[in-house]
């Protein structure tokens, strides 16, 4: 397949670039003792982007034949064609980037399809079957197991032609509590780019479960939050998610073209002092984080990309049209999901990086606020960087002491003040692991952490 | 793909499932044509065109059931396979059946013959009338998205128990994403979007136009204030605040031990004037088909009628397992398994007008969107109201950001204090706007 994407873009007028993505996905899911779905899907396909008068156009099919693939070029070559003349501002060119060659497969020595579907089959019936026996409240109980793994060849018509590999599992299990009518829930997931025992080591199963009855039981004897103000010590997993959502996202360099609060702020300082800020395609600091990408789907090299360093924004992060409009180098963050997507500016793996101070001196400092642990039901942010969070669980502290469990508590407001408002990072690191997927029109598979994290924002609850 | 076509090969599917194993087995295809026209920061961005066919494949043998989707229709037999497979490894569940073929009902109006000759250069244009009008309201406003797609989808369901069906439907979907910026200043982002089945019906920029005021109405919006109060809630910001409803609904999750409503049935859940339908076949709706995921046919279906629950949304395992009729509720694509989902959702309004439920406020505040979290099982919600304006008296005082709002929103149900007799459709939603009582309101 390779040699003939070669062929026919040598062969073919003008700038082109070939995608050829073959997806296996696996699901299996169990409730409450019971298979609820037990799933295999092909997807194979063809993305095309074309470069014709400055404007891109863009094709896909499912027929990669030679005549499958042809047909698809003349479509996104005119798509482009009818699109020049309403567009505006034309492309003037592309940055030069490394272009990727030859083969880039995620190491692992226990590749997924050495394991049977009955061995995974038994795995989450057995993790259903240990939330659903952990405790007398629990009144429903899922587990669930997913995987991705893609093949990709990449070929562009200046001088990318690349073999991708990847492979994604994931784990999740979900507790719901009940008592006089009241239920509550308590969900955890653990996400990697890796093979079997890489999941089953990240985080163990059996904790998955037990951390998720945990929430679930506590969660039902648990007070409200109560609405103010407050300094707060976040965990790794939110401090990936303020990283994610409401840092990340409005360095996008579309985003900051489409006005976001960061378009005139490079160079400028952001953030407190002691926050540097990054995405990278590789797994700092620790291994099998969820958003490894050798090869952007650009074909271009990634890197590592300072976002903020020590307070001051630096970089956006960039496809090559970007970075041409801005002169810069491409950050290799141009993603697509599935072949019929047409790459886009996505994250891959956003951190804050270590600082100097231990979480039991962070605790220590705080008279009254609430230890903050996980991303709850969901989370959105503004491309002025005003975010709401669910939390996972949020606890008091009182007197440098952490203390009782609240329910439905959320966090918002300003990310840039948020992060102005640090006066303490942790010397600790970790990556969020989650299952999911970012949205942005399509999804992407993403990772994101850091240390633990002391600042001030508001929590959400309710007025007495 | 042509049509006849698509048929024969899930007829293929079907026989290649048996011939591997299956007892019982269904195919569901779709075969899909997009044309979409994006719009980034102010300008047209990229036109795409795609085009594929999906087919997902339930083998049962006995009470096991296993599922393959593929979109490569050289592979039908590996997905047939695959699908035996994966039913071989399973666990059996006594309610795993098919539904039989039952009458559906004839529903006009789900394909415009004239979107097959919809082109690319039609999207752009659409696309681009779309930009204008959103920028035509103020300089200051900034188009980040928006994107106009026009899609013709042929759906085909064939069941081993005898089900033959198949439908075709035009849809096109529009909107835009819209800040708007004064020196420092950004407001929030405001969406809009709308949709139809007809060409003639395409009207881009009454959507393009409210999200650049809906941008510009929370520019300088300043910190609010913190009570307990009323609160109006528009008909966007009621599809996010009210979606624990769906799942109360979703008898899967009552079979699951999920719904606080498992019992409920007959006993009133909400006060007497909120009636809530589920209509399956709403003249011009984006959910309308004659049947659902699984072949079942739709149907007008009351679920909480004058505050008392009538039913849940079933498809045919849960009728199995509940011993209840399955009113049509199978949803999703040929690449998952089916789930049960709404289809047009519907909220029917109230005798009120709008302006009437505002000025019986004495302080409130205005909620167009709802950005946050609304716990499915507990039914708390808790974030963001975006848009929001502060009520003073009856009247709307002015624009207050960073406004979080908490409550429960099975509460609320109980103690709406309005419900609004105009409405508003947006996708497959048709909602009133709703007044509730002691919501928390918190400023930042």
């Amino acid at each position: 397949m390779q040699k003939l994407l070669e062929q026919i873009v040598a062969g073919a007028s003008g700038w082109v670039e070939l995608r050829y993505q073959s997806r296996s996905t696996k699901r299996i899911t169990v409730r409450n003792g019971k298979l609820e779905e037990s799933s295999s899907v092909l997807l194979a396909g063809l993305g095309v982007r074309a470069l014709v008068d400055g404007v891109f156009g863009f094709a896909s099919t499912s027929d990669v034949s030679e005549k499958g693939i042809l047909a698809a070029i003349d479509a996104a070559q005119g798509a482009a064609r009818t699109s020049a003349p309403s567009k505006k501002e034309r492309i003037r060119g592309l940055a030069d980037a490394p272009m990727a060659t030859g083969t880039f497969a995620v190491a692992t020595d226990d590749p997924l399809d050495g394991h049977t579907l009955e061995e995974k089959l038994g795995l989450v019936i057995k993790l259903d079957e240990r939330i659903r026996s952990a405790a007398e409240e629990i009144v429903s109980s899922m587990a669930s197991y997913g995987e991705i793994q893609d093949e990709k060849i990449i070929v562009t018509s200046d001088g990318a032609s690349a073999h991708v590999f990847d492979s994604k599992p994931e784990l999740r299990a979900l507790a719901v509590a009940g008592r006089n009518g009241d239920q509550t829930m308590g969900m955890e997931s653990s996400g990697i780019t890796g093979g079997w025992s890489d999941l089953l080591g990240i985080t163990p199963p059996e904790k998955l479960a037990d951390d998720a009855v945990r929430l679930a039981v506590d969660q039902l004897t648990a007070s409200h939050a109560e609405g103010k103000s407050t300094v707060v010590v976040l965990d790794p997993g939110l401090v990936g998610v303020l990283c994610h959502e409401a840092i990340g996202h409005t360095v996008e360099a579309d985003i900051v073209l489409g006005g976001a609060i960061t378009s005139d702020k490079i160079g400028q300082a952001v953030a407190s002092e002691l926050v540097t800020l990054c995405d990278s395609g590789v797994s700092e600091y620790l291994p099998h984080a969820v958003g490894i990408l050798p090869v952007d789907d650009e074909g271009v090299l990634t890197q590592k990309t300072v976002i903020i360093e020590k307070g001051v924004l630096r970089s956006f992060l960039h496809n090559r049209e970007t970075a041409a409009h801005y002169g810069v180098a491409p950050t290799g963050n141009a993603r697509a999901f599935v072949y019929s997507d047409d790459p886009l500016i996505r994250m891959r793996n956003t951190y804050i990086e270590s600082g100097e101070t231990s979480l039991e001196e962070m605790i220590a400092g705080v008279k009254e606020g609430y230890y903050l642990r996980e991303l709850g039901m969901s989370g959105q942010a503004d491309s002025n960087a005003e975010f709401m969070f669910g939390v996972r669980e949020a606890r008091k502290i009182v007197d440098g002491k952490i203390g009782e469990l609240v329910r439905g508590a959320t966090i918002s407001g300003n990310a840039f003040d948020v992060l102005k408002s640090v006066d303490a990072v942790g010397n600790d690191f970790a990556w969020e692991n989650g299952a999911g997927a970012c949205g942005k029109g399509q999804a992407a598979k993403v990772d994101a952490g850091g240390p633990h994290l002391r600042c001030t924002m508001t929590i959400g609850g309710r007025q007495a | 793909m042509s049509n006849d076509r698509l048929l024969d090969r899930c007829q293929e599917a079907l026989d290649l499932a048996r011939k591997h194993g299956a007892d019982q087995a269904e195919v569901f295809g779709e075969a899909t044509r997009t044309i979409t026209s994006t719009v980034e920061k102010d300008d047209l961005q990229i036109s795409k065109s795609t085009q594929e066919t999906r087919i997902g494949l339930r083998a049962f043998i006995g009470s096991q059931v296993g599922f393959a989707s593929t979109n490569d229709l050289m592979q039908l037999e590996k997905a047939a396979a695959d699908a035996v497979t994966l039913a071989k490894a399973s666990p059996g569940d006594p309610h795993n059946v098919l539904p039989e073929p039952a009458d559906s009902p004839s529903v006009e109006g789900l394909h415009d013959p004239a979107a097959d000759a919809f082109s690319t250069a039609d999207a752009v244009q659409q696309a681009i009338r779309m930009l204008e009008a959103a920028k035509s309201v103020d300089p200051r406003v900034i188009v980040g998205e928006g994107e106009f797609e026009a899609e013709t989808r042929r759906r085909v369901l064939v069941n081993s128990r005898g089900i033959e069906a198949e439908e075709l439907g035009s849809l096109f979907t529009y909107g835009v994403l819209t800040t708007a910026r004064d020196g420092d200043a950004v407001s929030n982002m405001a969406f809009r979007f709308d949709a139809t089945r007809n060409v003639g019906d395409i009207d881009v920029e009454p959507p393009a136009r409210q999200s650049s005021r809906d941008a510009l109405g929370s520019l300088g919006a300043k910190p609010g204030e913190s009570f307990k109060g009323q609160v109006l809630l528009d008909p966007y910001a009621i599809i996010s605040l009210f979606a624990p409803l769906q799942f109360q609904l979703n008898a899967r999750n009552v079979l699951r031990g999920m719904s606080r409503w498992k019992e409920a049935l007959g006993e009133s859940v909400a006060t007497s004037e909120f009636t809530l339908v589920d209509d399956g076949l709403l003249a011009g709706g984006v959910a309308t088909a004659s049947f659902d995921r699984e072949g079942t046919p739709h149907r007008r279906l009351p679920l909480i009628e004058g505050g008392v629950l009538r039913s849940f949304m079933h498809d045919a395992y849960t009728a199995h397992a509940m011993n209840a009729t399955n009113t049509g509720h199978a949803a999703g694509s040929a690449g998952r398994p089916p789930a049960i989902g709404p289809t047009n959702f519907t909220i029917l309004p109230g005798e009120v007008a709008k302006q009437d439920l505002i000025s019986e406020i004495k302080r409130g505040l205005l909620v167009t969107r709802f950005s946050g979290n609304a716990d499915p099982v507990s039914g708390d919600f808790s974030g963001v109201a975006k848009a929001a304006h502060l009520i003073v008296d009856g009247k709307i005082d002015r624009a207050v950001s960073g406004t979080m709002i908490a409550g429960n929103v099975f509460e609320a149900l109980k103690n709406l204090s309005g419900i609004s007799r105009e409405t508003e459709r947006l996708f497959n939603y048709t909602f009133p706007s709703l007044r509730l009582e002691d919501v928390s309101i918190t400023a930042e």
